[in-house]
């Protein structure tokens, strides 16, 4: 029993290696430059962007809502990829018998048209102009 | 096909560790999920946490789905998961659009700022 | 597959609809953008005229009445649920037409300030500030969910519908007015709709997971042959405690007064039709599923890879016991508890939602008393299906009325210039002297809702005592009795402050909002508790067709559904491919586990 268990366990060994590598990178970095690191302060040290321009005004500033807006636009994309990954694997043993195919191929169209006129609503409200 | 070559098939490629773990660890799961979900709404204040509950609420049948799919050998409940999945990310922007438009006028983000409707 | 489309042209019409509906409205000009209520009425008209002629149904080809076209094919098991088959026609036709109605009050909700600010050139257009024809768009979407909602035959196919129907009017109520007040109904909407949402599919999950299918035939052939396990009986009272945010009843009832308050009258009558309707069907669906299809005849023992057996389907048109035992005590307190919280209320819509949540309560008698029950020649009374089927259109019709006429009245307020509507139960006295197309439209709606013989109200509770005595739920239908007899208090004030009263000098003036579609609403809700109170029978004959359950004896073979009920609509015919094995796959499956 626990002889099988180790033995299986062996094959997520490869995960395990990485996992622990990524852990180990980043765990180094930060203790190697704690150690080794010059330690400066000053003014300019301070700054949000050390040699970059400077910082105005307050973070918590309000957003353009085209982020909003843009981000359910993805959202719409995105959603839709998730439907077209099990129509895409079946549609293979689908096509071979003839006339259900295309009857397929005419659906997914259809499901496609839908987030046509989703892009066409957000075009019209103007997502995509950015001035 | 029938069910035993199709579970054979199935179960050809999976390491022994994980032939183990049976319906109900899943359904464990899900129940624990399901109810943390539950309480975290009753209980908690913050819009957003209370959200996050009912999102976990959704994916606990979603896990009990699949594992319900497993067991049974058949694709529905995955393909479930799938429509749930649809509906959890257009609620998930619902929420998100209404917190927004609520923490604009109150500045606060709990639950109880919001008691102008009371008979 | 294909057969599955013969359902849906409703929907696809309202589809389509809210698709021109949504680019359309965005505009620059003004005429086009108020074109978009318009279309949306055409388009629910012909959703109206597809559902009455194209739907399938038991009894046939149908024969258009206007064109004498043979278009409605016969119904067979591949186009859908066969459980209540006649019922989607009937709330299909229910739907477009008291969603038209629906329409006709919601015209001009949004947009109202931007709109004028835009023609007096203080503002120029903005299609990211336009909500009109988003509105509108919303308005489609949930009746094109509550359509769907009607025809589902499956599990994920409900889910979606429901779905479909609620999310909407989550943002209807956040937008309906630029009060805070609606924002906060929006958002305690969209939680406790959320919670409801993920409590029934959590019952959906548990009810496939104890069946093995998500068709509800397939899941009501399988609870035949097997008998109801634990997983699926938690499953079903899961479900059912989701559904009940949906109508609205107790332990789901919370948000419905502050919703209804917060969100514009309009809306509000919107809130009190379309998810209510959404979710009575989905019960009555799940109920059919659970235990009402079938045969009387022996339940065969057995599990499916769960060892406990909890519940034996008996007979025929029982509920599985733990689920009678839910529904009754759930109709019971909502009931009581609606009627007693709407007395003590001085806002009229509260009044108005927590009667909303009593009328959720009286039409749970219908569904615990179960479609066919004494003999045939009483198939109507006897039927709790159809009673709650008429009921639906009844309270439909006539609660639209007293929404309207609070929709019909505004005041601009002294202090800021802003409009409000009238929401005080002082604001109506006199009503009828004042205003008097608001005011009598309120007073025929508020007596029929209380159920006063001549009215509509009262053909539509009968059925429920009628069909509760038969099934032997007399201590649920003296509860009823006394519920209605507890309405009359409120209900009564509703109807002789605006008759016998006068205003009072301290009151403020109100006006007349200016849209027609309102009065018009208004008179046609009015209109419809009469002539339908004359016309019933005629009516309740589509009724009794739509709540007859089909006996099907779901062995696959083909077979004439017998007549317990007394009707003699044509056998259904049951494809052999359509009802699947209900023991096969999922006993094999057993051994999957370890």
């Amino acid at each position: 029993m626990m002889l099988t268990l180790a033995s299986d366990l062996k094959s997520y060994m490869p995960i395990a290696l990485i996992c622990l590598m990524a852990i180990g990178f980043g765990v180094a970095n930060v203790v190697l430059s704690q150690l080794f690191g010059p330690r400066r302060q000053g003014k300019n040290k301070g700054q949000t962007y050390e040699s970059g321009m400077n910082p105005i005004g307050t973070a918590r500033k309000r957003f353009n809502v085209r982020f909003y807006l843009i981000a359910m636009v993805f959202l719409v994309f995105d959603v839709e990829v998730v439907f077209l990954y099990p129509w895409a694997v079946t549609f293979p043993n689908l096509a071979v018998r003839s006339d259900e195919g295309l009857l397929w191929l005419f659906r997914i169209l259809f499901f496609l048209l839908t987030t046509v006129v989703a892009f066409l609503y957000g075009y019209r409200k103007g997502v995509f102009k950015f001035d | 096909m029938n069910v035993t070559t199709l579970t054979t098939l199935a179960q050809a490629n999976f390491p022994e560790a994980m032939s183990q773990i049976t319906l109900a660890h899943y359904l464990v799961i899900s129940t624990a999920m399901f109810t943390i979900g539950l309480v975290g709404f009753l209980t908690r204040r913050n819009l957003i946490i209370m959200f996050l509950c009912t999102e976990l609420m959704f994916q606990a049948a979603g896990i009990a789905m699949i594992a319900f799919g497993r067991y049974h050998l058949d694709l529905s409940g995955q393909s479930f998961v799938v429509f749930v999945l649809t509906v959890a990310a257009a609620e998930a922007a619902m929420a998100l659009a209404l917190v927004v438009l609520l923490f604009r006028r109150k500045e606060s983000l709990s639950a109880e700022e919001w008691k102008d409707l009371q008979g | 597959m294909t057969d599955r489309l013969a359902f849906l042209w409703p929907e696809i019409a309202l589809f389509v609809t809210t698709c021109i509906v949504m680019i359309v409205g965005l505009s620059k000009s003004l005429a086009v953008r108020k074109s978009t209520g318009v279309i949306a009425g055409v388009g629910v008209l012909v959703a109206l005229y597809l559902a009455a002629v194209s739907t399938p149904h038991t009894s046939g080809p149908a024969v258009c009445p206007l064109t004498g076209i043979h278009f409605a094919p016969q119904l067979t098991a591949s186009m859908g649920q066969v459980l209540l088959p006649d019922m989607v026609p009937f709330t299909k036709c229910l739907i477009a037409a008291v969603g038209f109605m629906l329409l006709l009050v919601l015209a001009g909700t949004v947009d109202r300030n931007e709109e004028a600010q835009i023609a007096s050139g203080k503002r120029v257009y903005d299609p990211l500030r336009a909500n009109r024809a988003e509105f509108y768009a919303f308005y489609l979407f949930s009746l094109t969910g509550l359509m769907l909602t009607a025809s589902a035959d499956d599990l994920i196919w409900l889910f979606l519908a429901l779905e479909l129907t609620s999310l909407p009017t989550y943002i209807m109520v956040a937008m309906s007015t630029s009060r805070n007040q609606s924002r906060e109904a929006g958002v305690k909407y969209f939680f406790l709709g959320a919670l409801g949402a993920a409590i029934f599919l959590y019952g959906f999950a548990l009810i496939y997971g104890g069946t093995g299918e998500t068709k509800l035939n397939d899941i009501a052939a399988v609870i035949h042959a097997q008998g109801i396990n634990s997983l699926t009986m938690v499953g079903a009272i899961l479900a059912i405690f989701g559904f009940a945010f949906k109508i609205a009843a107790v332990p789901m009832h919370f948000y419905t007064a502050d919703v209804y308050q917060g969100s514009a009258s309009q809306v509000s009558a919107f809130l009190a039709f379309v998810p209510k309707t959404a979710g009575f069907i989905a019960i009555l669906l799940l109920c059919a599923t659970l235990g009402w299809a079938y045969n009387p005849g022996e339940g065969a023992g057995g599990s499916i890879g769960f060892t406990a057996v909890v519940t034996q389907v008996e007979g025929a048109t029982r509920l599985p016991e733990p689920v009678r035992l839910l529904l009754w005590v759930m109709a019971a307190m909502t009931m009581t508890i609606g009627n007693i919280f709407a007395i003590l209320q001085t806002s009229v819509k509260r009044t108005l939602a927590y009667s909303s949540i009593a009328h959720s309560g009286y039409m749970l008698v219908g569904v615990i008393a179960g479609p066919f029950n004494g003999d045939s020649s009483n198939a109507f009374t006897n039927n709790g299906v159809s009673a709650v089927l008429f009921y639906l259109l009844s309270y439909g019709v006539m609660n639209l009325g007293a929404f309207a006429a609070l929709a019909m009245i505004e005041r601009t307020a002294k202090a800021d210039g802003e409009v409000r509507e009238i929401d005080h139960f002082d604001d109506l006295r006199g009503l009828c002297k004042v205003h008097p197309i608001a005011g009598w439209t309120l007073v025929i709606s508020s007596l029929s809702l209380l159920g006063l013989p001549p009215l509509l109200g009262f053909f539509g509770k009968l059925p429920l005592f009628t069909s509760g005595i038969a099934a032997g739920e007399i201590v649920l239908v003296v509860i009823l009795g006394i519920n209605s007899a507890i309405a009359a208090f409120y209900y009564l004030r509703m109807a002789f402050l605006p008759l016998t009263d006068t205003r009072d000098a301290t009151i403020e003036q109100t006006t007349e909002a200016p849209f027609v579609g309102r009065k018009l609403a208004g008179l046609l809700s009015a209109g419809g508790v009469i002539v339908l109170a004359i016309a019933a029978s005629a009516v309740i004959d589509q009724v009794k067709q739509a709540g007859t359950v089909q006996t099907w004896n779901p062995t696959r073979a083909i077979k004439p559904a017998p007549a317990p009920h007394g009707h003699d609509h044509a056998a259904l015919e049951l494809s052999p491919e359509s009802v699947a094995a209900a023991g096969g796959v999922t006993s094999g499956a057993a051994k999957d586990e370890r």
